[in-house]
């Protein structure tokens, strides 16, 4: 292991994954960056007009 | 960190040197209020990326309405002002002062412990095949495009026209699979992009169901690819609904001259030419990573695979080639939803795996908003009615909805919303809350079941008890179930919503008990995704019991061979196994079953029987990774010839390298034995890429063998399609059959034969084979004894439900256990053991709070009017109730609030009236009867 | 007769039932628009008194379902 251990970390992309991944870190007590290229997050899910099974609204 | 991307990464796990380049946004956060005063002024218009070009957006722009951060963005590259120094149009609108030109990109520096990957992919650009002309006729557009034609929040409502001049509806809509897919002539991308398939049909469903059912939608494929949970259901009612599947690529579009309309050629099963005119054609693009996260890539020396995806063993999921930088999505691999959920956990667990010892060092204090007290207050009611975009408002009258319930008591304010659960709405309802100072909510949306939690915290963030709330079902239970009778939902939506304000007008603050949450962690299952989880949690610090009924770890992962990718299944489980076994805080309980489960989340108390003794085991969570098992053939003489094995049989042979594989010249493979029957309506997932796998190894072996693969659809999804490619070069036989026309096997002079129909030959195919092996279904483990202790619900195959299919993939709804492996659902080694990190993750998630708060939802008693007959004590099923021991009221009754479920059972069982029910007390539901009519 | 479309007040279970409803929706059932659902968190929550009040409130019918 390195000289000394960081409580936080970093996510790069903040679609679906990149969130939840960001999320469950910062529930689990690590401090998360979320880093996203375009303006803001949510990723092609937020592009979704509904989801299946269900045909739940993706939004 | 919006705007922003990775330049460099140095140092390695556990903490790292990352610099990130911050663009300029030219609109500062701080100020900016999203009026939209600038986008009205902005005279550049842009190709608007999130409807897929579909129309247009300005320079200054924010993505959707829902976007998080709400805030506007200028693009620079479009810009007059930026590019040629002239305009400025926004920044003299901007009532703010938000606008500066002069922003400049700026390099933060981070010192992380680990690092997470989740660039995602783009959808493949079509241009380049004229084939598909998707550049010169208007009405052939990709499948993202057509999504956002069926959006509410798309650019045309979610109204489906054409995208020729005449705008008109089509009657017929084509759907061709697999473009930018499976592909290596035309483009480079071999792998299948595992999703198209799904949302192909699911587009064309809902097409159908906007355009009142006469649409005709017809998809053609090559393998129809629905291996994933409830998936193949999902694809049998399309059938039903009307959709049509030909199996086909089609090989030429010509426009029919006079019209906008396209006439599609091609060649059909039995290899006959075929022509159809059709209105409008859907690309089926796949999926491929950006050029810029392969650039990133190289920057941080991670490698990638032929598809250029990150590089990954199959027992180590989500770890990419550098120690410390996980990735997660679909950068590890064309993958859907639940599966990047399910990567997304997985890679937060792994990425915490080496932090546990500095966790919580770096956490800010959240700020909450006291809360108001409003005793006393006369109610002050809002209501808020949901357009849900077109599925509520598509029904019932929203507008009025919300103008009719102005006229009940107590309501102060009533508004529409498109979509009331979108950040932006909440955080104006939480501004409305307090300008109107309201102390009631009434939201009329979808189901409390869902999204009382969301509002609750909005409630919340507005300073008020987040009890002083009720949600009026008005989608899943009025716009939803009434779609031909609009005025009639319109009626029972108002009715619902004065039923609504009639009981929260009664509602009063609630108090929520405390409970601790034991830090002991149980698994049911030592198979891999057990083990995984259980490594994960115990890498995070947390003591963790696994459960297993047999003598030893490793369950189905033990009668395996060796994965498509090479390693040898055998060692590598060893070796995880030792890494439990060596692992203090992992304490293994082998020939061990569940006998009882008490409690409730962070205190579940089971009675275990371990090697015949009982032993008792406190843990505040639990993990279901129970498992399958190959589902036992009584088809194709299974069990009358020892000639014919089942897949897990063929790998012992393998192997041990066995004579009758050895000396057998002629091997054939029978897929989808026992799936996609109608007695097992789901595909296993895995049998595919097992065989072809299995075949490749034989051809390997032995050159001259013949070797034949008898299936339905082949799906090798992803890259697991490279071995598909691979087997036929090989000389692989692929012979398609049809569930109706299965293949026949017998024994004749003591040689097995295999008649199938040959699809192309449209003939009988006779094979004499001295193996086969039959792919058969998995099936999940027994175990309704769990599901009952845990109140875990099962869907009609035996697979446990997880809390939500598309985000909750690795969770229940039962509050504190967790699901992961074949016991959700067949998949391979490297998706179970990712499902087993991934419910450890969750778990961890509600370990590291230590103590959470139970429902205020609970029943109370007025000690003034409790007689002490004891019957609610003996009516509880939870021993909630009991007798007071001393203080004033000794001899009354008393409700633990922590044990109390919320039942009513003691409510309604009181003789004397003296139990309230918080929540749901009789005067609130005498109120709601009362309102029913007007 | 023909006509004759009755008011019911349904109280259905969070747990099972009210789930179901929803499902329904999910499923695009469609069914008829004649019954109103209360909510209650189980059907032990029940008291005669909740069936008694809403057939003098003019429901020809009252349905608990858990």
């Amino acid at each position: 292991m390195s000289k000394e251990l960081v409580g936080s970390a970093m996510v790069v992309g903040g679609g679906i994954t990149g969130m939840q991944t960001a999320l469950d870190l910062a529930d689990a007590g690590y401090y998360v960056y979320l880093v996203e290229k375009k303006p803001s997050i949510g990723g092609v899910m937020a592009q979704l007009d509904k989801t299946f099974p269900t045909n739940d609204c993706a939004m | 960190m919006t705007l922003s991307e990775v330049t460099s990464i140095s140092g390695e796990a556990g903490n790292f040197e990352v610099e990130v380049l911050k663009k300029p946004r030219y609109v500062d956060m701080n100020k900016c209020i999203a009026c939209g005063a600038c986008v009205e002024k902005c005279p550049k218009k842009v190709d608007n990326d999130y409807n897929a070009g579909l129309n247009k957006r300005k320079a200054i722009y924010v993505e959707y309405d829902q976007a998080v951060p709400l805030k506007f963005a200028i693009d620079a590259e479009n810009c007059i002002k930026l590019t040629k120094g002239k305009c400025g149009l926004c920044e003299k609108t901007c009532p703010t002062g938000a606008i500066n030109y002069d922003d400049k990109p700026e390099t933060v520096k981070l010192n992380v412990g680990s690092v997470v990957l989740a660039p995602g992919f783009k959808a493949f650009d079509p241009s380049v095949f004229d084939t598909y002309q998707y550049t010169k006729f208007p009405n052939v557009v990709t499948a993202l495009e057509f999504e956002r034609l069926l959006s509410a929040s798309g650019p045309t409502l979610g109204h489906l026209v054409k995208q020729s001049k005449d705008h008109e509806e089509p009657k017929k809509v084509a759907f061709f699979q697999c473009i930018g897919s499976r592909d290596i002539n035309r483009c480079d991308n071999g792998y299948c992009s595992s999703v198209c398939c799904m949302y192909a049909i699911k587009e064309a469903v809902i097409a159908k169901e906007h355009s009142g059912g006469d649409l005709d939608c017809a998809i053609f494929y090559m393998d129809m690819r629905t291996h994933g949970k409830d998936f193949e259901r999902y694809y049998e009612k399309a059938k039903d609904d009307g959709v049509r599947f030909v199996r086909s690529r089609v090989h030429t579009i010509n426009p029919v001259p006079e019209t906008n309309d396209l006439e599609v050629r091609y060649v059909d099963d039995q290899g006959k030419i075929q022509t159809e005119v059709f209105n409008m054609i859907v690309l089926s693009v796949g999926l491929e990573i950006d050029g810029s996260t392969i650039e990133l890539a190289k920057t941080l020396n991670i490698e990638l695979t032929p598809g250029n995806f990150a590089q990954t063993g199959t027992f180590t999921p989500v770890q990419t080639s550098r120690k410390g930088i996980v990735a997660s999505g679909a950068f590890l691999g064309p993958r859907d939803i639940p599966q990047s959920m399910v990567d997304a956990s997985a890679a937060a667990g792994v990425a915490g795996e080496g932090l546990a010892p500095v966790r919580g060092t770096m956490l800010k204090e959240v700020q909450t908003t006291p809360e108001r007290d409003v005793f006393g207050e006369a109610p002050r009611i809002g209501v808020f009615v949901c357009h849900c975009g077109i599925n509520i408002g598509g029904v019932v009258d929203v507008p009025s909805v919300a103008e009719y319930a102005k006229t009940l008591p107590f309501v102060e304010y009533t508004a529409d919303n498109m979509f009331s659960c979108s950040q932006d709405t909440q955080d104006k309802m939480t501004q409305i809350i307090k300008e109107q100072n309201l102390n009631r909510i009434v939201v009329a949306a979808c189901t409390p079941k869902t999204h009382e939690p969301l509002f609750q915290e909005t409630l919340m963030a507005a300073g008020l008890n987040k009890y002083m709330f009720e949600m009026v079902n008005i989608r899943n239970q009025d716009s939803w179930v009434h779609k031909e009778s609009p005025e009639k939902a319109t009626e029972k939506a108002m009715d619902l919503v004065r039923m609504g304000v009639a009981k929260v007008a009664l509602q009063n603050p609630l108090a929520e008990a405390q409970l601790q949450v034991g830090q002991t962690a149980m698994i049911v299952g030592g198979g891999l995704s057990g083990m995984a989880a259980a490594e994960t949690l115990a890498l995070q610090g947390y003591e963790t019991h696994i459960i297993e009924k047999s003598d030893r770890l490793g369950g189905n992962a033990l009668k395996l061979y060796k994965t498509p990718k090479g390693e040898v299944i055998g060692d590598k489980v060893a070796e995880l196994v030792e890494s439990i076994n060596s692992n203090d805080k992992i304490k293994v309980h082998l020939n061990t079953t569940i006998e009882n489960v008490d409690g409730f989340v962070g205190n579940f108390k089971a009675r275990l029987k371990e090697n015949g003794e009982e032993a008792f085991l406190d843990h505040g969570i639990a993990v279901m990774a129970t498992g399958g098992k190959a589902y036992t053939p009584d088809e194709y003489m299974y069990g009358n010839d020892p000639r014919v094995l089942t897949t897990l049989e063929m790998d012992e042979k393998m192997k041990s390298d066995d004579s009758l594989v050895k000396d057998a010249d002629c091997a054939v493979f029978i897929q989808c034995v026992g799936s996609r029957e109608p007695e097992r309506p789901y595909c296993s997932r895995v049998c595919c890429t097992h065989s072809v796998d299995n075949a490749l190894e034989l051809k390997r072996r032995k050159p001259d063998m013949n070797v034949f693969i008898l299936y339905r659809d082949i799906r090798t999804y992803g890259e697991k399609e490279y071995l598909y490619k691979e087997a036929r070069d090989a000389g692989v036989i692929f012979v398609r059959y049809d569930l109706e026309n299965k293949p026949k096997v017998s024994v004749d002079n003591g040689n097995l034969k295999i008649v199938v129909k040959d699809h192309v030959l449209n003939r009988d195919l006779e094979i004499e084979p001295d193996v086969i092996s039959l792919a058969t279904a998995i099936v999940p483990n027994t175990v309704n004894d769990l599901a009952q202790f845990y109140k875990l619900p099962m869907n009609d195959d035996g697979f446990f439900i997880e809390a939500h299919a598309k985000l909750g993939p690795s969770e229940f709804a039962t509050d504190g256990v967790f699901l992961a492996g074949i016991a959700h659902y067949p998949k391979p080694i490297e998706e179970a053991i990712a499902q087993g990190k991934a419910a450890a993750s969750r778990a961890i998630t509600l370990l590291a709070r230590k103590e959470i708060f139970t429902s205020g939802q609970v029943a109370k008693v007025d000690p003034v009017l409790c007689s002490s007959c004891g019957i609610c004590v003996n009516v509880c099923p939870y021993s909630a109730p009991s007798f007071k021991t001393e203080g004033p009221f000794a001899g009354k009754a008393e409700i633990n609030p922590v044990l109390c479920k919320g039942c009513g059972l003691c409510v309604a069982s009181c003789r004397s009236g003296a139990i309230h029910h918080n929540g749901f007390d009789n005067d609130q539901i005498f109120s709601q009867i009362f309102a029913v009519n007007a | 007769m023909s006509e004759y479309e009755p008011k019911i007040v349904s109280f259905l279970c969070n747990w099972c039932s009210y789930g179901a409803a929803d499902l329904a929706g999910v499923s695009r059932f469609q069914y008829p628009d004649n019954f109103r659902v209360i909510r209650i968190p189980c059907t032990g929550r029940m008291s005669p008194k909740f069936f008694l009040s809403a057939l003098r409130e003019g429901a020809d019918a009252v349905w608990v379902s858990g």
